[in-house]
């Protein structure tokens, strides 16, 4: 993404999608795809097998847990879910742009 | 790590109290109104950078936005404000102990701020998972026994035993058996009887049975009692003859129902007066009726709840007959309607549409033809498909179609509604008339399906369930959607 792209985004689309609730419901459907998909349960059993490795919560930070499981939760989102979201969100774009 | 906080938000909480979190939250977390999100549409970016994170976090002494990496690791240095609010999850990070620190307090308040949320969305309550309150934490320390459910397991399928002619009967508990939420109903001992121990009452007895289904055991069961109380209950279906698989569905829920009426169960009506049982939960949907006059284009609309709907075997696949029935149908000059309108007898259409969908739609294909003629079973073949969008029949899609909106599948609200099924269990008839025999196919696991004849069930396909005849179809709602109580 360029710059331009990206600043046009943090100063439109962004405000526009929060304030209509879209940016929420869009955050809705995400998260039931995810579950739908048992995306859910594998990134918890990650995390689960991480605490275990490492002697149980009290020796986990958060932010151990989040730089160890990122990257692999991300590659697991199928990409069915993530073309399904891109379109939907564009469209939506689209659609307020020519209002 | 407890739910008890650390010290510096104890005592962030003893000073200032829970208010300062309670405000951020509403506003900036899960904004409960429409002047919060447009609040947070204009303001949240970080402070510092100008960007809308990632990871966007708020001081919860100054309200100072900032990015997690960085910013506010910045901002607690030289401000010594400690405390955080993830803006995206609502949880609390103390820069002290770096770290996100548990309190159920804060909790409390993020929850109840997202059910608010869901509601001014007009989306689905973010579902809660079930968690041990202490007395169960300690009876399942106690009772150390677990099953875990593998892909190999057989739990939940045993065969039933054919009384005489009872196959009808198996092949609907069968189904009912296998019906995800009921299960759930049944084995979360939901029913909380009022006539404890009489032995007179169905619902118990449906709930013994779903025990008796799940006790890990594999011998067929004999259904002698739960046919006697249906019997009783439902006196056209007694004797040993060979009745229709579909009235006796229909007359299961509606027992069911009854028993859960007449004070059995405690149940709330719901605030349109309807009966709110486990049954009408799962299996009631609306039918709407448009029929519109030919003279004055007057529209008389009604709704009636539904518990399954039976379909003219028409074309070829499932989509198609319920196409057939949700078709606009000229009535015609021989069944005029009078019209509240004209004041008179009129022509016109009638459409049926889906008003509101059940969680469980059934379909019955009307495959048995009884005129005073003829007796006669089509053996057409209908496909049916494992998923089911049912979105085109609904009426407000339909609406919109007729309306001619603009893109009606891109309806604002359409992106976001989910109307998916699932097929779980069929229901079939093989053989004739007269000399026929009733089978079931039910899904036990998701992408595993079983045959239910009698007392034998074996491994199925699902190519083999859906080239099979079908004759009764029962699909699950995909995904379910939450409705929470806020007051
Ligand atoms: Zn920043
Ligand atoms: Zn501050
Ligand atoms: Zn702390
Ligand atoms: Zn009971
Ligand atoms: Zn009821
Ligand atoms: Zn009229």
């Amino acid at each position: 993404m360029t710059f331009d792209n990206e600043n046009i985004l943090i100063k439109e689309a962004h405000p526009r999608l929060t304030s209509s609730g879209d940016r929420d419901r869009f955050k809705e459907l995400l998260r039931k795809r995810l579950i739908e998909c048992g995306w859910r349960d594998q990134v918890r059993a990650m995390c689960r097998k991480f605490v275990k490795e490492n002697n149980g919560p009290n020796n986990v930070t958060f932010d151990m847990l989040v730089n160890q499981v990122t990257p692999r939760a991300r590659a697991l989102v199928p990409d069915s879910i993530k073309r399904e979201l891109i379109n939907k969100i564009r469209e939506n774009l689209h659609r307020q742009r020519n209002q | 790590m407890n739910d008890n906080g650390c010290i510096h938000l104890n005592n962030f909480k003893a000073a200032k109290g829970t208010k300062p979190y309670k405000v951020v939250n509403a506003f900036f977390v899960s904004c409960t109104s429409f002047d919060a999100r447009r609040y947070k549409a204009t303001t949240c970016v970080c402070f510092t950078c100008g960007k809308p994170g990632p990871r966007m976090h708020s001081c919860l002494h100054c309200i100072y936005f900032g990015c997690y990496a960085g910013h506010i690791q910045d901002h607690s240095k030289s401000k010594k404000h400690f405390l955080y609010i993830d803006l995206s999850y609502g949880n609390v990070f103390c820069a002290q102990c770096q770290d996100y620190i548990y309190d159920r307090e804060i909790t409390e308040i993020a929850l109840t701020n997202r059910v608010k949320e869901a509601k001014s969305l007009g989306v689905s309550v973010p579902y809660i998972p079930w968690l041990p309150n202490h007395n169960e934490a300690m009876a399942l320390k106690r009772l150390r026994k677990r099953r875990v459910i593998s892909q190999h397991t057989t739990i939940g399928l045993r065969g039933l035993q054919n009384l005489g002619s009872t196959c009808f009967m198996n092949c609907i508990v069968q189904t009912l058996i296998h019906t995800p939420l009921l299960r759930d109903y049944f084995l979360g001992e939901k029913h909380k009887c009022k006539s404890q121990g009489s032995g007179k009452c169905l619902v118990c007895e449906v709930s013994k049975l779903f025990q008796e289904f799940y006790s890990g055991a594999k011998t067929p069961l004999t259904l002698h009692r739960l046919l006697h109380l249906i019997w009783t209950h439902a006196r056209h279906l007694a004797g040993y003859e060979q009745q229709d698989a579909h009235e006796f569905f229909i007359a299961t829920l509606d027992v069911i129902h009854r028993h859960c009426m007449n004070g059995v169960e405690d149940v709330e009506k719901k605030e349109n007066g309807r009966c709110n049982c486990i049954i009408d939960q799962i299996f009631t949907g609306g039918l709407q009726s448009d029929v519109v006059c030919t003279s004055c284009s007057g529209v008389s609309t009604t709704i009636d709840p539904f518990w399954d709907i039976s379909l003219d075997i028409a074309g070829t696949s499932l989509q198609t007959c319920l196409e057939r029935f949700t078709r606009a149908e000229h009535l015609g000059s021989a069944a005029k309607i009078k019209c509240s309108n004209c004041r008179a007898y009129r022509e016109s259409t009638k459409q049926l549409t889906l008003e509101t969908l059940p969680i469980v739609a059934s379909f019955h294909l009307k495959r048995f033809e009884h005129s005073s003629q003829i007796d006669r079973k089509i053996s057409t073949f209908i496909s049916f498909p494992a998923e089911l969008d049912l979105t085109p029949f609904l009426s407000s899609h339909r609406r919109a179609v007729d309306v001619g909106a603009a893109d009606n599948n891109n309806a604002p609200e359409g992106i976001f509604e989910d109307n998916r099924y699932s097929l779980f269990a069929v229901v079939n008839h093989l053989g004739s008339l007269d000399a026929g025999h009733y089978t079931a196919y039910v899904r036990q696991m998701k992408g595993s399906w079983f045959k239910c004849d009698d007392h034998m069930i074996t491994r199925a396909s699902l190519r083999e369930v859906l080239d099979s005849e079908g004759y009764l179809l029962f699909y699950h709602k995909t995904v379910l959607e939450y409705e929470g109580d806020v007051s």
